[in-house]
């Protein structure tokens, strides 16, 4: 039901972000975001959204 | 995490909002949600995968603990949850990377009411600066 899962499961965020750095994703205006280029110089926050609601 | 674009300016850091669906989507969102930083919109949910996020049960969805949590957090704050839009059972979370790569802290929910917030992400910013 509503794509739950059916055992509970673990979060494993990573160590390091590598496996995120070469995602490249579109912001609001369309314009591409290459992870990676956030944290090149200075730290960066990522919040992940649960939904748009 | 709304109007929180100047406090991050001013630790020093980047913040970015990440989505599900299309930049459509995203910018309905910063308009109805006021929301002054990027919000990156991931289709396929790949950046979920990446940070170890996870499908939450039923319960953890909308148990009555979790229910209680919404109802007293839409009561403190005046927001009500609309429509739901993408994967109803993704949960999100935060991650403060340092330069080179290091996640210096992350906090990636456990159930649906488990939110970090701005001043806990604001907080790990010195250690990602100093890494």
């Amino acid at each position: 039901m509503l794509g739950t899962a059916s055992h509970r499961q673990e979060t494993h965020p990573p160590q390091r972000a590598d496996a995120l750095a070469d995602l490249v994703f579109p912001d609001q205006d369309g314009n591409e975001v290459r992870l990676g280029d956030l944290w090149a110089e200075r730290p960066a926050a990522l919040v992940w959204l649960r939904h748009y609601g | 995490m709304g109007r929180a674009k100047e406090k991050f300016e001013a630790a020093g850091a980047n913040l970015v909002l990440i989505g599900q669906l299309t930049p459509r989507h995203a910018a309905h969102f910063r308009r109805r949600q006021n929301v002054d930083v990027p919000v990156l919109a991931d289709n396929d949910r790949a950046s979920y995968k990446a940070a170890g996020a996870k499908i939450a049960t039923f319960n953890e969805l909308l148990g009555p603990k979790v229910t209680a949590k919404g109802i007293l957090t839409s009561a403190r704050t005046g927001q009500r949850q609309g429509r739901t839009l993408g994967h109803p059972a993704q949960l999100g979370g935060a991650m403060v990377i340092a330069p080179g790569g290091e996640v210096v802290w992350s906090h990636m929910a456990q159930d649906a009411g488990d939110n970090a917030t701005a001043e806990q992400i604001l907080a790990a910013i010195p250690s990602a600066a100093r890494a």
